[in-house]
């Protein structure tokens, strides 16, 4: 009988363990992506303002100024779900990466300070952007390994528990910069 | 910062006067060392003869005595070699760090502050104490650093109450300013655990280390494999840690073959080489012209300054201004 109850409680105890680690998963996902979300505020707080002051300059990017609007109003909607947040994040991410690119094209926009210290800016927060979600990936990566391995996996199912999407991290952030690639254009 | 041939040619051509007169001096002090050390060789083995024939050599009376030869030996050694030691500083590592860059200033007898030192929090240990000398201070390519030799040690007391002295670090220490902003703690030790127990049981270890912060887990594999890093904000610890700066440190860390501690607290970058040794005492025993040596002293110069540029502290390409 007593060996029944200590097995039972041995039982008890790791089922509480992998209860607890995986909570502890899936808070630190959802933690992780609160400061996603952060950063990516901070861009969307910037793009207005940086569209405004080279509108005027770069009359042949219309429409890439323009679909940069319209990816950020899209991602600011109440209500969207964190795949799609992670969707419109990429879009977002590589439409700027075009204005940037652009840019070079107009000596007029380089030398206006105030754009410079927008790019400047965005540059940072683009750098902050990838760190939070190098930090994300790591925690869903983390979270999906217990849900899919044995034993949490026995339990992650009773709990529910859903993989979750990584963020695509671009070749580019891989790389260092590569100068001669940029003038050999 | 100048070249490695500017620096050699300025070792061997402008130092030359210098160079040429603590060389005589070296070869003094040897010559005396031999003479001292001859005489000092007879009279311990005369002395222990007769010890070993009245005593017997492990009588505690024999040990005494020789530990005292010991003791007066080193003794003898340090008086006569700390001159020369100084003259060496003055003459020959003062002018070079002048030639390396006229920013930065040098003081042989001083030492990086144990403030600075504990708040690195790469040594959890308390330090009981705490020495240290050849502090170079200023900044390179407007990047505000200092460095110096370290010795931190701990005492413990052993079953009989007797004090025994641990060393916790011993080498180089160094603080420049970082290039981003942040808040939050991070830091990164050599990766004993993954190295002797495997990947598995070596992470699981790590992930349990109740006097650090958070195991953070990094994407690159071999960053990974070499060092252990703990921190505080995920987050912000990769916003330091990009792909960039961790190939910088792998890279940094394959060209020393010491350990290598670095944290990020307080805006600022420590960096700890675990030299076990000081750096810049002279070699009684080689030449000051031999190359190998003069090499030694260049480079490590060379290496320890060229920390900003090889870690890219002096790229302010954001808007910390």
């Amino acid at each position: 009988m007593q060996i029944v109850l200590i097995i039972a409680g041995v039982f008890a105890v790791i089922a509480i363990l992998m209860y607890n680690s995986l909570i502890g998963k899936k808070n630190q996902v959802e933690n992780i992506f609160a400061g996603v979300d952060a950063v990516l505020k901070k861009r969307f707080d910037l793009i207005p303002n940086l569209v405004a002051s080279v509108s005027q300059y770069m009359e042949h990017e219309k429409s890439t100024l323009e679909k940069v609007t319209e990816l950020r109003a899209q991602a600011m909607k109440p209500g969207i779900s964190d795949e799609q947040k992670i969707s419109l994040d990429a879009k977002l991410t590589s439409a700027l990466g075009a204005i940037n690119i652009a840019m070079e094209a107009y000596p007029d926009l380089k030398a206006n300070e105030n754009v410079m210290h927008l790019q400047r800016s965005l540059n940072e927060i683009e750098e902050q952007i990838s760190a939070a979600r190098r930090a994300y990936n790591q925690a869903v990566t983390d979270l999906n390994n217990a849900i899919e391995m044995f034993p949490t996996n026995l339990m992650a199912g009773w709990m529910n528990l859903q993989r979750k999407a990584v963020f695509e991290i671009t070749v580019t952030e891989r790389q260092n910069v590569d100068v001669d690639a940029l003038f050999n254009k | 910062m100048k070249s490695l041939s500017e620096l050699t040619d300025f070792y061997y051509k402008e130092l030359y006067p210098s160079l040429d007169e603590l060389e005589k001096k070296r070869l003094q002090i040897v010559s005396q060392l031999k003479w001292y050390g001859g005489m000092g060789a007879v009279v311990f083995a005369l002395t222990a003869m007769w010890m070993g024939k009245n005593f017997g050599l492990l009588h505690p009376l024999s040990i005494g005595i020789i530990l005292a030869f010991i003791v007066l030996a080193s003794i003898t050694y340090r008086f006569m070699t700390s001159d020369y030691a100084k003259d060496f500083k003055a003459k020959i590592i003062t002018p070079l760090i002048g030639a390396i860059d006229s920013n930065l200033l040098y003081n042989p007898d001083f030492m990086i502050s144990q403030y600075l030192f504990e708040r690195s929090q790469l040594f959890n240990h308390s330090i009981d104490r705490y020495s240290g000398n050849d502090y170079v201070k200023g900044s390179i390519d407007g990047v505000p650093l200092e460095f110096s030799d370290v010795h931190a040690e701990y005492q413990t007391k052993d079953s009989k109450g007797r004090t025994q002295w641990h060393t916790l670090f011993r080498g180089l220490f160094l603080v420049a300013e970082f290039n981003k902003y942040f808040k939050s703690k991070t830091v990164i030790l050599p990766d004993q655990a993954e190295k002797n127990f495997g990947s598995l049981i070596g992470g699981w270890l790590q992930s349990i280390n109740f006097s650090r912060d958070d195991l953070i887990r990094l994407d690159d594999p071999e960053f990974e494999k070499v060092f252990v890093v703990y921190g505080n904000d995920p987050i912000e610890a990769r916003y330091i840690l990009s792909y960039s700066m961790m190939k910088r440190i792998l890279d940094f860390q394959k060209k020393i073959s010491h350990p290598l501690f670095v944290s990020f607290v307080h805006n600022h970058i420590h960096i700890g080489i675990g030299t076990k040794k000081d750096l810049f005492e002279p070699a009684i025993f080689t030449s000051l012209l031999d190359f190998k040596q003069a090499m030694e002293y260049i480079n490590t110069l060379r290496y320890t300054i060229g920390l900003v540029e090889e870690l890219k502290l002096n790229e302010k390409l954001w808007s910390k201004e």
